[in-house]
């Protein structure tokens, strides 16, 4: 195996460094005082908060795959009326935070709360990753086979489990993966829609207790749930199949009289995942009465620059290790993959107060800087770009890498010159959704950012937290269009892939 | 190469970002009140007492595990908390610094940490919200919601620290039996909320008929929407009832600056202390001003005495409201 | 009774008519080819034998029983119709044996693996069993492709460019191997090609398909030597066109009186297409034309001859092939196709 650019094991190792603090900081604590951890782990209300955990992620992975799916197969297979507009829709609720979505709920049906609530919020904040993942995985699929499929005999039902499934499972796999780790870290909507899970005990031992030690130890229960579900999902997600080139025109299948009933599921679940939240916002912002244009001005685009360097920062890591591990793959490669999937999961709490701990202590000079908060920015979501970024560079097959090598290119040249155009569409779109994340956080961003920054995200916190949801309702709206651009991009990246399907 | 263009790009804004540098000399404030609520008060003091001041904004609990991951390192000079769980918590770090008794005998003592870590700045009433088209016969004490009759119909916060002082209180007057025995009547009665917030929410919009809340949220939404407007009412108990709990909100100083001194004393001036009677009608704790005409007088509500951030009690009363499956 | 009968078939996208009153008819064992520049509309001819695309107007029946018409389309797993695509589209995620045995999952295990050996041993990839598509090169991945196709023992199997995606050395092989297993198997098929000799050396029939529409049906000699038309006589093998005129049965050209393969008649003028293998370059030193030049391919080379008043390519047997300065007496060998201008 060659040895990969310099650059790209430098930032591979940082990054693996930097998700290894969380974890540091969590046995660290751990060692002051296990046996009250342990009592704290033990307790049957532990153990339920574990369950209801367990039963949530399993439920909404499934159900964000299936609507995702339906999705992305309507509007990249059939002649579905205004796919391109049903596509947005279904990206859509990427802008908008999961507790926005809750609020927009709550506002609009105050009883709306416990298990179903919580299921159904989060399946339809989450679904989003699925339909870009399978979208892209369905048009890079081979449309040819399917149809040859069909001549020997296999119904449309047969085709799609024996000859689509095979082809898009890697890519299915890898969205639910997202999934499943948001919906285990997820604090914000499922507090308010009163459903406790097992974030809700990390959270009552830091603030009700002020019990680092018993946080700590539920924190890496949390961890070890994620290397479970991160190790099923590496074990089952298939092999990722060398997209052939196909030639000629793709078709599209006819729903026939099915279209209408496609396009109103597809308009209910739009509405569902956007529409009712925006239109709840926008009933709150209109009952304001006065309003600060200069504040809402400095907000946006502090939130713009902010997330803009976020995504930035993750896009080029990303990239360094996707190069890294995908052409380059070695056993501390795979390790650093590993590691940065298993922070992903922690509470953003909890790497915030990692970051706090490591940062005012051990290198004070990027304490509540810029530089400490894309640091925890990089620890959270990395992983949300390594997919998208990874599986294009996966793609590109490796014959065309060997031709530029051949024509008298370094390694290195043939990666920036040939790949990289290639695998570009997979790149912004990874540096789209980092990007994105990081416009919604907040726990983090409120630990971590330094005194004088507010984002969007902050504001609208500081305003729900009193109550003003008609003073908050303006910010997210403003939040929910900002973020609209990243979300759009991102759902440019796959309508541009599926016009080459027609 | 595209690396190389990016890590320009990342300096550049970097470069626009670095105007975010904390500032060296001015005094750091943590505080878990809200930028609404302080900012106006922190400009008016920056402008009498020609001090900068910066503040940063977050959770007071939130605030507290900060201040306790930074530890001796913290560069805050002042915690402004919300309640006296998270200032405890910061005191028993030994993060908190001794008030200078000029400061602390401004405010009455059981508004105060008995070890002089930490002064009240404002009070707040437990108070009862409810429905006047559900509720006729207003409880008189805090046992009656154990009757069945309010099953499903009242609304607490456990995981608020108003909510556990008020349950520490009931410890101290009944003991820990007859409270465990009153939480647990709690739980099957009681619909949980993560906020106060989010209780009074519940009991205008009608899905619950009462709720177990702190004074001033009340007149927070009234403001917002209008006192005419709100549905729900409010009342305390009668007697010494440890339901009807003045909390506080206080201050606490880290290291020793005559600054942060500066500041506290403004927030407990006739200044600041008019301030949170008007802005959220809390109870001004300095003797001079009074609060705002509608509140019921702070002498008269009557509040049992404890320790509001010995945190020791603190950690049994969560211990209990865990037994009986609140938490 | 033809096993394939197309009935005035018309197909359209939106506004663009793809396919007009297409009619054509196949007997069992033939090996049809439709031959056409693209665009011409054969894709889309074999996608609606196939039923992935519905007809509006005429109707496709096989073996006696209606496949689509106007309003109906039997779909494509209940045609017992196999296809091979220009891209192979073999199933990425599975191995050659299971490739070709994709279609036969409904017999048993023993029956299945006896037709896939059979098979694999037709298309000389037995070694090949368990190699995974991507290890395959181009001819290989065609091979199995067809393999595939078989396997099911289809009523037709449709071919789709086949070759396109090869290297000449490999096409003539690949297309020698084809006849040969389609023969074997007794299969009935259809080819569609831009490419003429493929369609010339392969078919038993070969179909002329321009613009949406069947401009000539018949045998390869058929096509070849009596085409319908100047466009069809101009896209097969190598034409000189030149002006003529018709009187008392011959026809008076530039190049001599010829004489008329098909009906003529007098006094018409139009045009005569030559094909260059019909002349004969009769070295003569006082003849009347010169070799002005030449590309040697070998075996044949074409000459480019200044006649007193046109120019000419004329083919030539290679080691006879006269040298360029040469002069020579141009004949034309045989009948020529004449078209009369309307």
């Amino acid at each position: 195996m060659q040895r990969a650019p310099a650059a790209a094991v430098a930032l591979g190792v940082f990054a693996e460094l930097a998700s290894l603090i969380p974890i540091g900081y969590l046995l660290l604590r751990l060692l002051d005082g296990y046996e009250s951890a342990l009592a704290e782990l033990l307790r049957p209300r532990t153990l339920e908060l574990l369950l209801n955990t367990v039963l949530l992620t399993i439920s909404v992975s499934l159900t964000a795959f299936a609507i995702g799916a339906v999705q992305a197969w309507l509007i990249v297979r059939t002649n579905l009326p205004f796919a391109p507009l049903f596509a947005v829709l279904a990206t859509l609720p990427l802008a908008i935070p999961s507790y926005v979505l809750a609020l927009g709920y709550l506002s609009v049906f105050p009883w709306f709360s416990g298990f179903l609530a919580a299921w159904f919020t989060l399946s339809l904040a989450t679904a989003p990753y699925v339909f870009l993942a399978l979208t892209a995985a369905l048009i890079s699929s081979n449309f040819a086979a399917e149809e040859v499929a069909r001549s020997l005999g296999k119904s449309r039902w047969q085709v799609l489990v024996s000859v689509t499934w095979p082809q898009v499972r890697p890519a299915a796999f890898a969205s639910g993966l997202l999934v499943a780790l948001y919906t285990l870290s997820e604090f914000g909507a499922i507090a308010l829609l009163r459903f406790d899970t097992f974030t809700r005990a990390i959270y009552n031992a830091y603030r009700g207790s002020f019990d680092r030690t018993s946080a700590a130890a539920l924190a890496l229960v949390l961890v070890a749930l994620t290397l479970l579900v991160i190790f099923f999902e590496r074990r089952y997600r298939g092999q990722r199949w060398q997209a052939p080139t196909s030639s000629g025109r793709k078709r599209r299948i006819d729903l026939g009289k099915g279209k209408v009933v496609s396009a109103i599921g597809l308009a209910v679940l739009g509405l569902a995942g956007a529409g009712v939240p925006i239109a709840s916002l926008l009933g709150w912002s209109l009952s304001q009465q006065a309003f600060d244009w200069l504040r809402m001005g400095e907000l946006v685009s502090s939130s713009l620059l902010v997330a803009a360097a976020a995504g930035l920062v993750i896009g080029v890591f990303a990239l360094a290790i996707s190069i890294w591990n995908l052409r380059f793959s070695s056993k501390l490669s795979s390790a650093v993959d590993l590691t940065a999937w298993a922070a992903h999961a922690l509470p953003a709490v909890v790497v915030a107060l990692a970051l706090v701990f490591f940062g005012a202590n051990l290198v004070p000079a990027i304490y509540q800087t810029i530089w400490l908060l894309l640091l925890a920015y990089l620890i959270l979501f990395l992983p949300n770009a390594l997919g998208l970024v990874g599986t294009p560079i996966a793609q590109v097959p490796r014959s065309i890498e060997e031709v530029a090598r051949s024509q008298g290119l370094s390694k290195n040249r043939a990666l920036s010159k040939v790949v990289l155009p290639i695998a570009a569409p997979g790149i912004l779109a990874g540096v789209a959704l980092a990007a994105l994340t990081v416009l919604k956080e907040l726990p983090a961003t409120l630990l971590l950012r330094p005194n004088n920054l507010d984002t969007l995200a902050t504001e609208l916190w500081q305003e729900t937290e009193v109550l003003a949801y008609s003073q908050a309702a303006p910010y997210a709206l403003a939040l929910i269009i900002i973020a609209g651009v990243p979300a759009l991009v991102l759902n440019a990246q796959a309508r541009k892939l599926i016009s080459e399907v027609s | 190469m595209k690396l190389r263009s990016a890590l320009a790009v990342l300096s550049t804004t970097a470069l626009l970002l670095a105007g975010c540098a904390p500032q060296d000399d001015a005094l750091l404030v943590y505080s878990g009140r809200s930028e609404a609520l302080i900012g106006p008060l922190v400009e008016r003091f920056e402008q009498e007492s020609g001090i900068d001041v910066e503040v940063r904004y977050a959770g007071s609990a939130e605030l507290a595990g900060q201040l306790l991951e930074e530890g001796a390192n913290s560069p805050a000079d002042v915690f402004l908390a919300q309640d006296a769980g998270a200032l405890g918590a910061a005191a028993k770090a030994g993060l908190l610094s001794t008030l200078p008794d000029e400061i602390y005998s401004l405010v009455p003592e059981s508004y105060s940490a008995a070890d002089k870590s930490w002064v009240g700045v404002s009070g707040r009433a437990r108070v009862l919200v409810y429905d006047p088209a559900e509720v006729t016969v207003v409880p008189e004490t805090i046992f009656d919601l154990e009757d069945g009759s309010w099953e499903g119909r009242i609304g607490i916060a456990p995981t608020n620290a108003s909510f556990q002082a008020f349950v520490t209180a009931m410890r101290v007057l009944h003991g820990d039996e007859r409270t465990l025995e009153w939480l647990r009547a709690m739980k099957i009665n009681a619909v949980i909320y993560e906020k106060n917030g989010a209780i009074l929410e519940a009991v205008e919009s009608g899905q619950l008929a009462a709720g177990l809340i702190n004074h001033y949220y009340w007149y927070a939404r009234a403001k917002d929407v209008g006192q005419s407007e709100m549905k729900s009412r409010l009342a305390q108990f009668v007697g010494a009832d440890a339901g009807n709990l003045v909390n506080v909100a206080g201050v606490g100083m880290l290291g020793d600056s005559a600054e942060a001194q500066e500041f506290i004393k403004y927030l407990l001036s006739a200044t600041g202390q008019t301030y949170f009677a008007q802005e959220t009608r809390e109870y001004p704790l300095v003797g001079a001003v009074s609060s705002a005409d509608e509140l019921t007088p702070l002498s008269e509500v009557s509040t049992p005495s404890i320790d509001l951030s010995d945190l020791d009690t603190l950690a049994e009363t969560l211990e209990l409201i865990r037994q009986a499956g609140l938490i | 009774m033809p096993l394939l009968e197309i009935s005035n078939v018309s197909v359209s996208f939106g506004d663009t008519q793809v396919l007009d009153g297409i009619s054509l008819e196949l007997e069992s064992k033939q090996l049809l080819a439709v031959l056409g520049s693209s665009g011409a509309g054969k894709s889309t001819l074999l996608r609606l034998i196939a039923g992935f695309d519905a007809v509006h107007e005429g109707t496709v029946e096989l073996d006696g029983k209606p496949l689509s018409e106007e309003g109906k389309t039997l779909p494509p797993e209940r045609r017992s119709i196999g296809i091979v695509p220009q891209d192979s589209a073999l199933f990425p995620h599975l191995s050659v044996r299971q490739n070709v045995g994709f279609g036969l999952t409904h017999l048993p295990k023993s029956e299945r693996d006896q037709r896939v050996n059979d098979l694999l041993g037709l298309i000389r990839m037995t070694e090949f069993a368990d190699r995974m598509p991507e290890e395959l090169s181009g001819g290989q991945v065609q091979r199995v492709a067809l393999a595939r196709a078989l396997a099911p023992k289809p009523k037709l199997i449709l071919l789709d460019e086949p070759f396109s995606a090869l290297d000449a050395e490999l096409r003539q092989q690949l297309r020698e191997e084809v006849r040969q297993v389609l023969r074997a198997e007794g299969a009935t098929a259809i080819m569609v090609t831009h490419d003429q000799e493929e369609a010339l050396s392969l078919a038993d029939k070969v179909a002329v398909l321009r613009d949406g529409r069947i401009i000539q049906v018949g045998s390869p000699s058929e096509i070849y030597n009596s085409p319908a038309d100047l466009g069809i006589a101009t896209f097969l093998g190598e034409s000189v066109l030149v002006n003529g005129k018709v009187s008392q049965g011959k026809i008076l050209t530039d190049l001599g009186s010829l004489t008329p393969l098909n009906q003529v008649s007098d006094g018409a003028s139009g045009v005569v297409a030559i094909r260059s293998e019909n002349f004969y370059l009769q070295p003569n030193q006082s003849g009347d034309s010169e070799v002005v030049g030449r590309v040697f391919f070998g075996h044949d080379a074409l000459v480019e001859v200044q006649t007193p008043k046109l120019r000419i390519r004329a083919r030539s047997n290679g080691p006879f092939a006269p040298e360029v300065g040469m002069k020579v007496t141009v004949w034309v060998r045989g009948a020529v196709n004449f078209y009369p201008s309307s």
